[in-house]
């Protein structure tokens, strides 16, 4: 059974069209990770599914069941907010506890679940706590918790770690990964953070502009991306593109060449001035300048380059991917 | 730092200032001196000129006493409490759910509503003044605290919604939302939710009606007559008899009649709590 099915899900608000003909299906206990550019209507989308906004039209199905005019309380989700949007005047238990005290849950359902959860979120220390005394990482677990208690069909993350610092951001996103194992629950997550999708992702939706660009698994979309936009979108540092006629004269596709493909050569290459160098230790990362390009090229282990200095990069042709003019694969 | 603070500046300026503040304060506070003066004085004072030398007797407890035992002073203190306590209650009873329905809830005429409420304000109330008196006598509820409870409560719901409302927009709409998912109904959204989190703009709106309905004079004056209805504030003028104006008692009257708003302000101080929302988001 899927446990989510969408169908031509199209959202205005007024004269802005911001989903145009989005067809998903998330099977159950999958993981899919929506990501996009800030503005391409992932949040959006997510907000559709949770039921805080209304289709304009099309069909959103959870569990089988159509749920256009559910409200969100009927609808079997928990949401995480990015702004994790605690009751603050309530404690960590209470936080955790108000949704199951509305369902006339007995006390020791809702004490069982709620020490379930806090143990599984390293919590219990600070159920007593109010919102106001934890820190961010904390509060985004009692998020989190509230979400798990409530043993829901599907799971909604809404940019739940762009609050949290870098090294706490790494730390709650194995966490989530651990969770997603514990629970086998369907969960959604969105995430304008390429990284975040691919180290999380059974499946990842590419979203530009209210469009979906491409879905598949993490290794599908890097290795085969349909277009320049998904191939640039995802990896870190991003694809290089050279423009027509960059390489040989009149050829009019658009070249794309991952940094970690381009390496040293001594002739027959590209001619680049280096224009950076970042010393990773593991890495460097040469950023280079041709013909009023700029190309990145990530060496693995650490060379001694410098500023100023002219390079070689060579690429293995089977490793290059052409775009024509409207950046379609080809 | 600026401004520079004033034991960095020059000698001079110092002193301007250490003079000028207490002088701006006596200045400030004379009228409330004078009325506490005139309380303690003996009557004879009054009618032998003598406002502002020292009293020829201290009165206090004659004064004070009189007021309490001997006028019907006590008799519109109650008719004060009875009428501002249920309006307090019901104009921030009714702006807390108006301000939520008008601050949470996005449908068409939204505004409109909000506008309206906003707009009562900006009728002056002498113009109401006639009509109003008829609408009471016609409905039986001239010279009645209940009259006078209802008039009031619909007069200030207005200010009450825009205060309110306005506060409720600036609580974190995730916090609505994320109940809403959670399945917490809409009423309850509003108990469990929003009315813990409006605990102060409910104490300061609770100081301030207080404070404008037990100091409102024009109303009393227009609605009741008498010491069944009337609050303090028209009570006091009692004093005045045709012939003779007890000033010593008037004054005693009113610091008492002023009390009540200073202790409510008091007794609400503890919830005037900024950043109860502190934690909620980010």
């Amino acid at each position: 059974m899927t446990a989510l099915t969408l169908t031509n899900v199209n959202k205005s608000f007024g004269e802005v069209h911001v989903l145009k003909d989005i067809n998903i299906e998330v099977e159950e206990g999958e993981f899919v990770v929506f990501v996009g550019p800030s503005g391409c209507g992932k949040s959006t989308l997510l907000r559709v599914i949770a039921g805080l906004e209304d289709a304009t039209s099309g069909e959103v199905h959870i569990g089988g069941d159509l749920v256009n005019n559910t409200p969100p309380s009927k609808r079997g989700i928990a949401m995480v907010f990015q702004s994790y949007a605690l009751y603050p005047h309530l404690n960590v238990f209470k936080n955790m506890s108000l949704a199951l005290k509305q369902e006339k849950q007995s006390k020791a359902v809702i004490n069982e679940r709620v020490a379930k959860a806090s143990k599984m979120l390293n919590l219990e220390d600070y159920l007593e706590r109010y919102p106001s005394e934890l820190s961010g990482g904390q509060r985004q677990r009692v998020a989190i918790g509230r979400a798990i208690v409530r043993e829901p069909k599907l799971f909604l993350f809404d940019e739940p770690l762009s609050n949290l610092d870098a090294a706490l951001r790494m730390n709650t996103r194995l966490e989530i990964a651990n969770l997603h194992d514990t629970l086998a629950a369907s969960m959604i997550y969105v995430t304008h953070d390429q990284t975040e999708a691919m180290t999380l992702a059974d499946k990842i939706v590419v979203l530009r502009d209210g469009r979906v660009e491409q879905i598949g698994s993490p290794m599908e979309l890097y290795n085969n991306p349909v277009n320049q936009f998904v191939a640039g979108f995802l990896g870190s540092p991003a694809m290089n593109f050279m423009p027509a006629g960059f390489v040989s004269e009149g050829d009019p596709r658009t070249i794309g060449v991952r940094p970690e493909d381009l390496r040293l050569q001594d002739d027959g290459g590209l001619s680049a001035t280096v224009q950076h160098v970042e010393h990773l230790g593991g890495d460097t990362n040469v950023i280079a300048e041709a013909k009023g390009t700029q190309i990145t090229a990530r060496l693995f282990g650490q060379h001694a380059i410098n500023q100023g200095q002219t390079v070689t990069l060579g690429y293995a042709p089977e490793r290059a991917y052409y775009f024509d003019k409207e950046g379609h694969r080809v | 730092m600026f401004p520079t603070p004033i034991q960095k500046r020059p000698r001079a300026a110092q002193i301007t200032y250490q003079t000028l503040v207490p002088l701006a304060l006596i200045l400030w506070l004379l009228p409330l001196l004078a009325v506490g003066l005139f309380s303690i004085r003996p009557l004879s004072d009054f009618t032998n000129g003598n406002y502002w030398g020292m009293p020829s007797s201290f009165e206090f407890f004659t004064n004070y006493g009189k007021v309490f035992f001997e006028s019907d002073m006590p008799r519109y203190l109650l008719n004060s409490l009875l009428i501002t306590v249920p309006t307090v209650i019901g104009a921030v009873a009714l702006s807390c759910m108006t301000g939520f329905a008008l601050g949470i809830y996005r449908f068409r005429g939204n505004l409109l509503i909000f506008f309206m409420f906003i707009a009562g304000n900006f009728v002056p109330f002498q113009i109401l003044m006639v009509p109003v008196r008829d609408l009471t006598v016609n409905m039986g509820l001239y010279d009645t605290k209940i009259g006078l409870v209802l008039f009031h409560i619909a007069f200030q719901t207005g200010f009450c919604t825009l205060f309110m409302r306005n506060f409720i927009r600036a609580l974190p709409y995730e916090l609505i939302e994320a109940a809403r998912v959670e399945g917490i109904a809409e009423w309850r959204i509003f108990w469990y939710i929003v009315l813990p989190l409006m605990r102060p703009a409910i104490a300061a709106l609770a100081v301030l009606i207080f404070t404008f309905i037990w100091n409102d004079y024009f109303w009393a004056v227009v609605l009741t007559q008498g010491p069944d209805a009337q609050p303090v504030t028209a009570g006091i003028t009692s004093f005045n008899s045709q012939f003779v104006a007890q000033y010593h008692l008037m004054s005693a009257g009113s610091i008492v009649a002023a009390l009540p708003p200073v202790i409510m302000f008091f007794a609400m101080q503890k919830h005037f709590i900024a950043g109860l929302t502190l934690g909620a988001v980010k």
